[in-house]
């Protein structure tokens, strides 16, 4: 599995974990939004999805809003995507 | 506190378009997944999409289900307005999904104008 961020993702336990895998655009986020809202701040969310543009959307999504995004894992056949709760 | 932004969306395909009929709620469902307001405005033959059981059947490749779609978008919070002379002249206003709401001209110049920015489709 190759790490695309500076933190050590593959170490990085997520507290929720939210399995997007098969859904179009713009589920995924809608995922991610329902997800944070489980956490606490500072918690740190895990989306996996099988669409590759993802990652980039989750990333100005998480900007947008004021949360933290942590980079990505690729893995086999989907991507591992770590955002941290802001607000 | 921040006033929170506002989208106005305006769409014009229906059904027999069903890319063009969806992307406006994609749009709408990451703007709302951003915490921004929105509000789709209905106009042409898109206010078919507010006819009970007319957008059931779209499925645009690439994308999830219109029906999915517009479920989340209600779910949540966005705002559905329909042109009513686009309504009546295709005798559709008797049986408009929930929420949708019969407007006129005036209305969607009030939404545009107090929103941060638009967009056509």
């Amino acid at each position: 599995m190759d790490a695309v961020a500076t933190l050590d993702l593959t170490t990085l336990a997520a507290d929720k974990v939210v399995d997007a895998r098969g859904a179009a655009c713009p589920g995924p986020l809608l995922e991610a939004k329902k997800g944070m809202g489980t956490v606490p701040v500072g918690g740190v969310i895990e989306i996996w999805s099988t669409d590759p543009v993802t990652k980039v959307d989750i990333a100005a999504w998480a900007g947008k809003v004021g949360h933290e995004s942590l980079g990505y894992l690729a893995g086999e056949g989907y991507d591992r995507v770590f955002v941290r709760r802001g607000k | 506190m921040a006033e929170q932004e506002k989208l106005v969306i305006l769409a014009t395909h229906g059904p027999a378009s069903a890319e063009l009929a969806t992307i406006p709620f994609v749009m709408a469902g990451a703007a709302l997944a951003s915490d921004v307001e929105v509000v789709i405005g209905l106009q042409g033959d898109a206010v078919h999409l507010a006819h009970v059981g007319e957008a059931e059947p779209v499925n645009a490749p690439g994308f999830p289900p219109l029906a999915k779609l517009m479920g989340d978008f209600r779910e949540l919070g966005g705002k559905l307005l329909v042109c009513g002379p686009c309504a009546n002249s295709r005798g559709i206003a008797d049986a408009l999904v929930d929420g949708a709401e019969i407007v006129a001209a005036g209305r969607f110049v009030a939404e545009i104008t107090s929103a941060k920015a638009s967009l056509s489709y």
